[in-house]
């Protein structure tokens, strides 16, 4: 234990071992938390199936799945599927369409940053769900109140994402293309953009999280559907069963969107420019 | 001049800091005053108009001087006080509410101290679970799944679960605050670990250093700038806890202070939680930012 393996000194131990042994080392990360993962689910259904605790209160994995099973039979579910995601995707398209092209006009002009810079600094000292009895007043408890919080909630990380993208573009590479008269427009397009991508993709990355954070809790404060609010109703009807399984659906939710962008980011890396 | 001239002569424009040297030298006193306060004039400027035309609304000062011009449609322009509000309505409210009933210090502090025990209860779980995440392979390995799981998941949405175990009380929002703030914690330790320079390990353990003299005379010091970045996030994400918990059932704290007020239309009382909580934000955040300046000055050279 003294010496850790991260630190590579485990390869001055290696010693022949049976080809079992080996299969198992090559796979020790999925085997300790598969194994993890396992045991903790069979403790919770023996906990809750024995009755040690009341299953009221943690339900367990198979009465969890079965609500789930029964769920996704109805309509009503689908219904708050479909409010919840259409919330996500206006409010995320309207972050998107709005804070990227703003994030670049504020990083290439100084004075916009200076008139602007204000509002962002103090919206990002917020969490914006802090805006949400406002929100209501002026929107109402429908999808649009949501709409505007999930909008607000990711528009802020991917404005100043891509507005820092700007900032950290290769100041050699303008000056050279400069002085080889590029016009603005060649240096934007060819220099600026590019070094950007990477910093928008980090921002949207954010973005989404705090995105799906405004449907959820949007959705509990005040809402007539939607994933949320099925969480909500459920928990104050003790169905905990339920209550597990809507934030099952928003993990699963959250582990793909941010896989996807994770990768999407993966991929536009290498066109980070590099810190100096 | 002449030497734009030449460069652009010579089939190339001179490069900008020195047009800009040139230009300068020219101006009037005035513009280069305006120039070099640019930031704050131009940043005051907008607040100011922005909070003159918010209080117009109010007011119906647009909707008067536009009358003439649109006739009954001005009246568009006027908008309810429980609505938006105004600026003044704002600060009237404020005052109130901080020196004359006092009400709302009462409320500060019930969130203050969930926020406390929230943000305390996640530093002394996730920095050790992110160290020992970092130093033991398998353990991470055994821990891993949970943590990512928790990551992706928008923690508030486990809310009702937890009011269901606990009820609405303290208890409540030390849980939510502690959900939110402690993945920050745990993953930023745990990479202050997995960047500590190996050789000073190495050194370090072929002289005999135990496990514990490790920790504390190399992985920590160099630990602490992870930490504290860490922290600030975490400070942050409290803030979320302490609002939302607050909003989704408390009957005390500045957050339950904004859902009622919210529910009886008092804009100007909501206008002032929010930015009661704003000041708190970003007071909290500049003291850690502080600190890490402090730090950053002992942490060892790349």
């Amino acid at each position: 234990m003294a010496i850790p393996a991260n630190l590579e000194l485990a390869a001055h131990g290696e010693r022949p071992r049976s080809s079992l042994t080996r299969l198992y080392l090559e796979h020790e990360r999925l085997a300790i938390g598969g194994g993890t993962l396992a045991a903790v689910l069979l403790l919770w259904e023996a906990l809750g199936r024995s009755g040690l605790v009341d299953p009221l209160f943690i339900s367990f994995p198979t009465q969890v799945a079965q609500a789930g099973w029964q769920l996704s039979h109805g309509r009503d579910f689908w219904n708050d599927v479909e409010v919840s995601a259409s919330e996500f995707i206006l409010g995320y398209g309207a972050a998107l369409a709005l804070a990227i092209p703003l994030g670049l006009a504020v990083g290439l002009s100084k004075r916009l940053q200076y008139m602007i810079g204000p509002f962002v600094d103090t919206l990002n000292a917020v969490p914006r769900v802090t805006l949400l009895p406002l929100i209501i007043i002026w929107c109402g408890i429908g999808i649009w109140s949501k709409v505007v919080v999930v909008f607000l909630g990711a528009a802020i990380p991917i404005l100043i994402n891509t507005q820092s993208g700007v900032k950290t573009s290769e100041a050699r590479f303008i000056r050279v293309a400069r002085s080889f008269s590029a016009s603005r427009l060649k240096i934007f397009s060819s220099i600026i953009l590019p070094g950007t991508v990477p910093f928008i993709f980090t921002g949207l990355k954010y973005g989404a999280g705090r995105a799906l954070l405004g449907v959820v809790v949007g959705e509990l404060y005040a809402s007539t559907a939607g994933l949320g609010h099925m969480i909500a109703d459920a928990g104050n009807t003790f169905q905990t069963d339920v209550v597990f399984f809507g934030v099952l659906v928003f993990m699963a939710t959250g582990l793909i969107v941010v896989a996807l962008l994770d990768a999407v980011e993966r991929r536009f890396e290498k066109w980070r420019p590099r810190p100096r | 001049m002449t030497d734009a001239a030449n460069g652009r002569r010579n089939g190339m424009s001179s490069t900008a800091p020195m047009r800009a040297a040139n230009d300068e030298l020219q101006m009037p006193v005035a513009l280069r005053w305006y120039l070099v306060h640019e930031r704050v004039i131009l940043g005051t400027l907008v607040v100011m108009l922005f909070l003159i035309g918010w209080e117009g609304l109010e007011r119906g000062w647009w909707a008067d001087m536009l009358r003439p011009l649109l006739g009954a449609s001005a009246e568009r322009l006027q908008l309810k006080p429980i609505f938006i509000s105004s600026p003044t309505l704002i600060a009237a409210a404020a005052f109130r509410m901080f020196f004359v009933t006092g009400e709302i210090w009462r409320d500060l502090a019930w969130s203050g101290a969930g926020y406390v025990l929230g943000l305390g209860l996640a530093i002394a779980v996730g920095i050790p679970l992110g160290l020992a995440g970092g130093w033991y392979r398998r353990f991470s390995y055994a821990v891993e799944p949970f943590l990512s799981a928790l990551n992706a998941t928008p923690q508030v949405a486990f809310l009702p679960l937890i009011v269901v175990w606990v009820g609405t009380g303290l208890g409540q929002r030390v849980l939510i605050i502690f959900l939110l703030a402690v993945l920050p914690l745990a993953i930023n330790a745990h990479a202050a670990v997995r960047t500590t320079d190996p050789r000073l390990v190495k050194v370090a353990s072929s002289l005999g250093a135990s496990d514990w003299r490790l920790l504390r005379t190399i992985i920590l010091p160099s630990a602490v700038p992870f930490l504290l970045a860490g922290l600030r996030l975490a400070i942050g994400r409290g803030m979320i806890g302490v609002v939302v918990g607050e909003i989704y059932g408390s009957a005390a704290g500045v957050g339950a202070m904004i859902n009622q007020a919210g529910a009886r239309f008092q804009t100007d009382k909501v206008f002032v939680g929010v930015l009661t909580i704003i000041a708190a934000g970003v007071i909290l955040v500049e003291i850690v930012q502080r600190i890490e300046r402090r730090v950053d000055v002992w942490r060892a050279p790349a």
